[in-house]
């Protein structure tokens, strides 16, 4: 009832807007709809450009899901939706995850059922950059690479304008329904952006080509609303506010032993900036942010409730800025700045027991006031000199984490969890020059070293399930930085007649890499049940990813079209112990040389082929993707191998005119029955959780 | 001078190359490993569980359905005096006739070499590590203790049968865990004014054992379960009824019998 209220208010309010707007000016200012490929020409490192027009094309429930279609990133899915991105094999915060080019998000739980990508609606986005390894250091520190999930910003207009969009989907397996509203205006003194949305999603059914379906407990309810306004100081000067909230309810993850009961995010920012300023001075920005989640799960639809109930509750907050000033001199282009955030959590975790007819409650802390501030100084440097291009950044932080635990594991003389604060000063560094061979030839080499402080999660976590493998974790407030070294070497053909190709290598040398060992019972006793011991994030030497990617997208001044990307990670640690394990008893320890990295997606490649009627207005897809089974897998984390697969959707993109779009299609055509290597097992068994079976999707766009 | 400053650096060198070689030799210690097995007798003879055939010194007819217990701290005195404790991956093991899995203990600790006078452990779980939520899972979360009687868990449970004086079979529950002390008498749980652990050491006789390098012993403690309700006090269920976990007395009884319950089977090599 709720759902066809908003969907009739929706529909009233586009209309009445189309009628405001055309009764203020007949000329709808449309945003530039381009379709970019994913080859930044003037980048040494590799850099994938999601647009909005993109976005529109497909039906995405989730970002990260989305994210996954980009070669070499994949997501680690635990539920429904909200899908962790990887890049290259590093994930969680080897990853810099910004928005807006600045604002951070800590995520509240400790499961990562709200990475960061999830507090932001794809509904929202405007732009997604990818930055593959640790070559952008203007956004804080980073190892693996960057992904700036740019949102829909307000402009402003020479007299009152008044526009809208609209969004309406549903996607056949899970019931999945979503509607978005924006309605943007303004004049050329204040302007703003309001948007509103929801997503409602039932449990889904894995493919039934050649077994038995299964349905999964995966349904959720997420809805957000959010306003943008802008103040024109001067020509030169502009101030935005930011406000934002994202909601999550009953969101189920039944590869974790909780579910999200809520999550409730709040976003706020002020932006000032700045153009033009002299002939050196081209801009000059300077943004704060707060960001906060309160996170709330449980096990109340789980089996177990009725004798063990499991609450876990959690503040998080992220509060920051930056600064940033970008300079000419000639052909010498430098952008300097400072930024600061300050991460603050706390949570608590109660248990509840039924036994002899009593209740027996226990609460612990998963984090106890825990603080983590980094401020940084960040340069950029970027010239050419005949067919050279050369890009070179530096960065420095300074990183200081306390947290005020009353835990203290110290156990024949080894502190495993004693002292808490924590001081590092990280320097980071890229360097980068293409060589235009010829007008169609180019060819990269990025060097980077790029250095992160252990989040919070690795330094202060206290017994919960948070890994791929079933063990409460430990944090380790004594960890070291992880360090990638990182070269990239990148040849590019780009041309408009046959189509532009790429191919990447890189190979990363990650220091002190942060890893997991298995502390004895004797030392600490699981928390969380079903779970066979604890892990504790501890340095290890070092360890190697190397792959490689390519892609090809034919020209867009043909009817007919395609791309077809592929890439591959190979990762692997020198040297690992692997714990014997006879009975539930750990009875001996190995030591495995050249051990496969765990959660390292296989090799994989993607066919698409299009073609445009109607001068373009109308666009049949069909998009082909082969995997790989994944056979290099760790073996010290006893981790299963992965069957290959391969997937077709078809998808048709039909403009119907200036107002209105329509997107449909079919995903998993032949129902296969699929898991991604990346997806965690069903809580409880050793089990995959398996991707959606077929899905039938339709989308109508509206903009005024 | 300049010869002096080489002959220091030979000096050095060897000095170096001598302690490099010392430390190699400290360093490689000469150790095996054991393993514990749990063997359960009546009488003398394994358990027979859920017949009603045996008949303690009471009197009282009876039989054993269950029996889960937890040891810990286990010490190994060294003939030269030293103490092995085994605590570097375990320090509680469960032990349940039900689960076959736990009747063997494959220890993780390296085991020197040498001659072992004995082995003593503990029976139960010392009230330093007896908490409530210690294990959050089966088999072990069921021997939980209710946090009003003490919390932790049970060091003992065993259920079983016995034929009454009216000849009725009734159930008990013969279980050790922290003890309450209730005032004026009075067994309700508002009336509880201190607790008492229950648990004790053994000291288990003809432990004595010599392991060599990479040698793997396996040391068999028995439990003579009858035992529990003979020495030094008989006890008689139809005295003490069938749940004694809110009755102190009872089980001031069943830990005094407890010291002598255990012998050592056979001591192999495997």
């Amino acid at each position: 009832m709720k759902k066809g209220s908003f969907l009739i208010v929706l529909c009233c309010v586009l209309i009445s807007l189309r009628i405001n707007a055309q009764k203020t000016n007949d000329t709808i200012t449309l945003e530039t709809v381009e379709i970019t490929d994913s080859l930044i020409k003037r980048t040494p490192f590799v850099m994938a450009k999601i647009d909005k027009s993109q976005l529109l094309s497909v039906s995405v429930s989730d970002i990260g899901e989305y994210l996954r279609k980009i070669p070499n990133v994949s997501g680690i899915r635990k539920g429904g939706g909200a899908i962790d991105p990887v890049v290259r094999g590093f994930k969680f915060s080897q990853l810099n995850v910004v928005m807006d080019g600045g604002i951070k998000i800590e995520n509240g739980c400790p499961n990562r059922m709200d990475p960061v990508s999830s507090h932001v609606e794809a509904e929202d986005i405007e732009k997604i950059n990818v930055i593959k390894g640790p070559f952008l250091l203007d956004f804080g520190p980073v190892l693996g690479g960057v992904i700036d999930l740019q949102t829909e910003q307000p402009c402003s207009f020479q007299k009152f304008e008044l526009h809208a969009n609209a969004l309406l989907g549903y996607e056949s397996n899970w019931d999945g329904q979503k509607g978005h509203l924006s309605v943007h205006g303004g004049n050329k003194k204040i302007y703003f952006r309001l948007n509103g949305g929801f997503r409602k999603y039932g449990n889904y059914q894995s493919g039934s080509y050649d077994v038995e379906s299964a349905t999964y407990n995966s349904s959720f309810k997420k809805y957000n609303f959010g306003a943008k306004v802008g103040f024109t100081l001067t020509p030169k000067q502009n101030i935005l506010v930011t406000f934002a909230e994202v909601h999550g309810r009953d969101v189920l993850f039944p590869a974790l032993t909780m579910d999200e009961k809520s999550d409730d995010t709040q976003i706020m920012a002020i932006d000032y900036s700045a153009k033009n300023i002299s002939k050196t001075i081209k801009s000059f920005n300077v943004k704060l942010y707060r960001s906060q989640v309160h996170h709330i799960m449980d096990n109340s639809n789980r089996e177990n409730w009725s004798g063990k109930q499991m609450v876990a509750d959690v503040n998080a907050a992220n509060t920051g800025g930056k600064a940033v000033m970008e300079m000419k001199f000639n052909l010498h282009n430098v952008t300097a700045g400072l930024d600061f955030e300050n991460i603050f959590k706390d949570g608590t975790r109660t248990m509840s027991m039924q036994m002899m007819g009593t209740t027996s409650t226990k609460k612990y802390n998963l984090w106890q006031e825990a603080s983590i501030q980094n401020a940084g100084l960040f340069a950029r440097y970027n010239t050419h000199i005949r067919a050279f291009v050369i890009d070179f950044g530096l960065r420095a932080d300074f990183n200081k984490a306390d947290s005020k635990d009353t835990l203290k594991i110290i156990y024949n003389g080894v502190d495993y969890f004693n002292k808490l604060n924590s001081e590092f000063i990280n320097l980071s560094a890229n360097i980068g020059i293409i060589r235009n061979i010829n007008k169609n030839i180019s060819m990269s080499l990025a060097i980077a070293s790029g250095t992160r402080s252990p989040n919070m999660l690795e330094r202060y976590i206290k017994l919960l399930t948070i890994g791929y493998d079933n063990y409460d974790y430990l944090g380790n407030p004594q960890l070291k930085p992880e360090t990638n070294y990182e070269a990239d070497l990148t040849i590019k053909y780009l041309n408009e007649i046959t189509g532009n190709l790429y191919l990447n290598g890189f190979y990363s040398y990650v220091n002190d890499y942060i890893s997991a060992v298995l502390l004895p019972s004797s030392v600490v006793m699981p928390a969380t049940q079903g779970v066979p011991g604890v892990k504790q994030f501890i340095n290890v030497d070092h360890a190697i990813y190397t792959g490689f990617e390519m892609g090809y997208t034919s020209p867009q001044m043909y009817k007919p079209g395609g791309s077809i990307v592929a890439a591959l990670t190979y990762g692997f640690i020198p040297t690992v112990t692997k714990y014997t394990i006879t009975e539930n008893q750990v009875t001996g320890a190995t030591i495995i040389k050249n051990d496969a990295l765990p959660e390292i997606p296989p090799f994989e490649t993607t066919i698409n082929v299009h073609y445009r009627f109607l001068s373009g207005k109308l666009i049949p897809k069909i998009s082909y993707r082969l995997v790989a089974g994944q056979h290099h897998v760790s073996e010290a984390s006893f981790e299963p191998e992965t069957p290959g697969f391969s997937l077709l959707n078809v998808s048709l993109v039909y403009k119907v005119n200036r107002t209105i779009g329509i997107t449909a299609g079919i995903n998993n055509v032949f129902d296969r029955s699929y898991y991604e290597h990346l997806n965690r097992k069903i809580i409880g068994t050793t089990e995959k959780l398996y991707e959606p079976g077929r899905v039938f999707h339709i989308q109508i766009n509206l903009e005024i | 001078m300049k010869c002096d400053f080489c002959s220091g650096i030979l000096i050095a060198l060897f000095a170096f190359a001598v302690s490099c070689k010392e430390d190699d030799t400290a360093t490689a210690i000469q150790s095996g490993h054991i393993s514990l097995s749990f063997l359960h007798l009546v009488d003398g003879l394994p358990l027979q569980k859920d017949t009603l055939k045996y008949i303690n010194a009471a009197g009282n007819p009876y039989e054993i359905n269950q029996v889960m217990y937890f040891i810990s701290d286990v010490r190994l005195f060294k003939s030269d005096g030293s103490i092995k404790i085994i605590n570097e991956w375990t320090d509680i093991h469960y032990v349940d006739i039900d689960i076959p899995a736990t009747l063997k203990w494959e220890v993780y600790d390296d085991i020197s070499a040498g001659s072992y006078d004995s082995l003593t452990f503990v029976f139960g779980i010392t009230e330093e590590k007896n908490k409530s939520f210690l294990f959050v899972n089966p088999p072990e979360v069921n021997m939980m203790w209710p946090d009003v009687l003490g919390g932790g868990y049970h060091y003992m449970m065993i259920n079983g049968k016995w034929r009454d004086t009216s000849g009725f079979v009734q159930n008990f529950a013969f279980h050790l865990g922290i003890g309450q002390l209730y005032k004026s008498n009075v067994i309700e749980v508002d009336s509880i004014y201190a607790f008492v652990q229950n648990y004790f050491s053994v000291n288990l006789p003809d432990s004595d054992f010599t392991i060599e390098k990479d040698m793997k012993i396996d040391i068999e403690i028995v439990m003579n379960i009858d035992s529990w309700f003979n020495t030094p006090h008989i006890y008689d269920h139809n005295h003490w009824g069938g749940a004694i976990m809110q009755n102190q007395p009872a089980m001031q009884i069943a830990k005094e019998n407890g010291y002598d319950i255990f012998s050592t089977g056979d001591i192999q090599q495997r």
